[in-house]
């Protein structure tokens, strides 16, 4: 049997469509909670650790029941409440949100341990030198807290790569369309094609071992020059 | 209208004890001196908007940075101080060019200025991981000062290196104060290296000024040991001769240093161990020291077994303070008293010249 079918090659181009949209749309508001969490004393701050840790802990598929819930046609985001259809549901969109939603704790997580290694010392003395609090965080800390952040955005395309439950709730398994190496998988072993399943599973294997040693290579110590 | 020009009216709570401190004085270069844990880092931190300040008023010149009752609290960017902390904080990740141009108002022009004055030209293409301890210091000051401060903030910027290194670097400090002529507050544990940059010192314990003053009046009367305690004198080099330096301290006095790189007008900066002059009561000759001052005694505290004896050379006017540290033994054989006519002894070598360039 032929591994590289169109078909399997169209279920590595949704993966990779589906994690890389996830990683973009996941990675603005990672660094954002990061960012507050590490750097912002406010009220709340203790509740607010825990919901963004709370994806994590959450069974996927309740999260995928949840966002079924807001974007079904009654939903907060629905096609009553926006006054037109968003048209999210069962596309690779909806894919794309909900692997976001589940990668988010991991970035976040990752990201504020990015920024509590900086110094926040340095940050000051970019303010006593004069510069306004924007370039202080785009020249000073972004920079510093990099190879974190970096490591904090290929863990959120690792996840993504591998979400399934809250993906197939609401973007469902649809061939070409929705069906991500994960759902494959599982589609394979329901039909009984363990060895088109096996090849899947290499292919993962593949390219979650690529995700994974880049983020070790970020984040292992810097050797000294 | 004030004529203080630096005034610091500061309360804030810190982990052991309460900041509280009033300082107001007409000094351009203020030392802060006290032992560590004295509280002398938060009080730049406080100054530089590092620190919330319960209470107080900060003015510099014209200058109010922080005046708690009339609700002026200058954001940290607007502050113009130059700030060099102890660890000098350079920006790991640029070389040393562009942490000396870090800031928002520095350009090429004042990068040419403090290069010159600080030596760091050659250092320009090096990554900051590179930098010899005394290297970041002038780096960190460089850098504060391309800032284009109007004040400022030196917290032990040699405070992490030995003892022979900060005496080779002092000489960069002396020319920053000369060059920059910026309003300056220094705080240090070093009375040789605050005596030589200051004009008045306020020495902080737990959080308190417990005293303010000259620095050689008041270091001598609490910061220095009798023994060991060093004079920072300072005057114009007459002429040079034979590897020594002839300087004028007042009219009328004048001491042989080593020439040390001096040159002819240049302000020489020099330390004299109290414990390194010589006291006689009738003039010397045949003595191969070259130093041979008349000096009255303006007074003497007994210290256990020391004296700290405190004489004046020069006419009234221009006197030189000089602090010299006898036994109790020989006070009471030469018969010194207050007001005695004496000759102050010491070799050229004695004196170690502090403002050359390295």
């Amino acid at each position: 049997m032929e591994f590289f079918t169109p078909a399997t090659l169209d279920v590595l181009l949704v993966t990779l469509r589906v994690a890389g949209g996830a990683t973009l749309l996941v990675t603005p508001f990672a660094i954002a909670a990061g960012w507050a969490l590490a750097r912002r004393d406010f009220r709340g701050k203790s509740i607010a650790e825990t919901l963004v840790a709370l994806p994590l802990v959450l069974p996927p598929t309740a999260i995928g029941y949840l966002l079924l819930s807001l974007f079904g046609r009654h939903g907060f985001l629905g096609e009553r409440s926006l006054g037109f259809d968003p048209d999210l549901l069962f596309t690779w969109r909806a894919a794309v949100i909900a692997s976001a939603v589940v990668a988010f704790p991991l970035a976040a997580r990752t990201a504020r341990t990015a920024f509590e290694g900086v110094d926040p010392r340095l940050e000051r003395m970019g303010a006593t030198l004069g510069l306004a609090r924007g370039r202080v965080f785009r020249t000073i800390t972004l920079p510093l807290a990099g190879r974190g952040l970096a490591a904090a955005i290929a863990l959120a395309f690792g996840r993504a790569l591998g979400e399934f439950g809250a993906t197939v709730i609401v973007a469902g398994n649809i061939p070409g369309r929705t069906q991500t190496l994960a759902l494959a998988i599982f589609s394979d072993i329901q039909l009984g094609a363990d060895e088109h399943a096996l090849g899947l599973v290499g292919l993962t294997v593949v390219v979650a071992f690529l995700v994974l040693w880049t983020v070790e290579r970020l984040l292992a110590p810097r050797r000294a020059a | 209208m004030n004529a203080a020009s630096i005034e610091i009216r500061l309360s804030l709570p810190l982990s052991a004890f309460d900041l509280d401190v009033a300082i107001e004085t007409r000094a351009r270069s203020l030392g802060i001196f006290g032992a560590s844990g004295s509280g002398k880092t938060s009080l730049l931190e406080a100054i530089a908007g590092w620190r919330p300040v319960r209470s107080g008023r900060i003015r510099f010149g014209d200058r109010v940075l922080l005046d708690t009752e009339g609700r002026t609290r200058t954001p940290i960017a607007t502050r113009a101080v130059g700030y060099v902390p102890q660890d000098a904080l350079l920006f790991p990740h640029w070389d040393v060019r562009r942490n000396v141009l870090a800031g928002a108002r520095a350009s090429e022009a004042e990068l040419a200025r403090a290069a010159e004055v600080l030596e760091i030209g050659p250092l320009l293409d090096r990554s900051t991981a590179t930098l010899s301890g005394g290297e970041r210091s002038r780096v960190a000051l460089a850098r504060a000062l391309c800032s284009r401060p109007e004040v400022l903030l030196l917290d032990e910027p040699f405070g992490a290196l030995d003892l022979p290194l900060r005496r080779r670097i002092l000489p960069y400090l002396l020319r920053t104060r000369d060059a920059y002529d910026l309003p300056t507050l220094f705080v240090s544990h070093d009375a040789t290296e605050v005596q030589a940059l200051c004009d008045v010192v306020a020495i902080l314990d737990r959080g308190r000024v417990r005293a303010i003053g000259e620095p050689a009046d008041v270091l001598h009367g609490h910061g220095m040991p009798a023994r060991g305690a060093d004079n920072v004198l300072s005057g114009r080099v007459a002429s040079l001769a034979a590897g020594t330096a002839n300087v004028a301290l007042a009219p009328g006095v004048a001491v042989q240093v080593p020439a040390a790189g001096l040159e002819p007008g240049a302000r020489a900066v020099f330390a004299l161990g109290a414990d390194e002059i010589l006291v006689s009561t009738a003039p010397i000759a045949g003595i191969s020291a070259r130093n041979i001052l008349a000096a009255e005694v303006e007074s003497i505290e007994a210290r256990g077994e020391d004296v700290v004896l405190r004489a004046v050379l020069g006419e009234a006017g221009a006197r030189v303070r000089v602090v010299v540290g006898v036994t109790q033994a020989s006070t009471r054989e030469l018969g010194l008293r207050e007001g005695a006519r004496v000759f102050l002894v010491f070799k050229t070598q004695s004196c170690r010249v502090l403002s050359t360039s390295v």
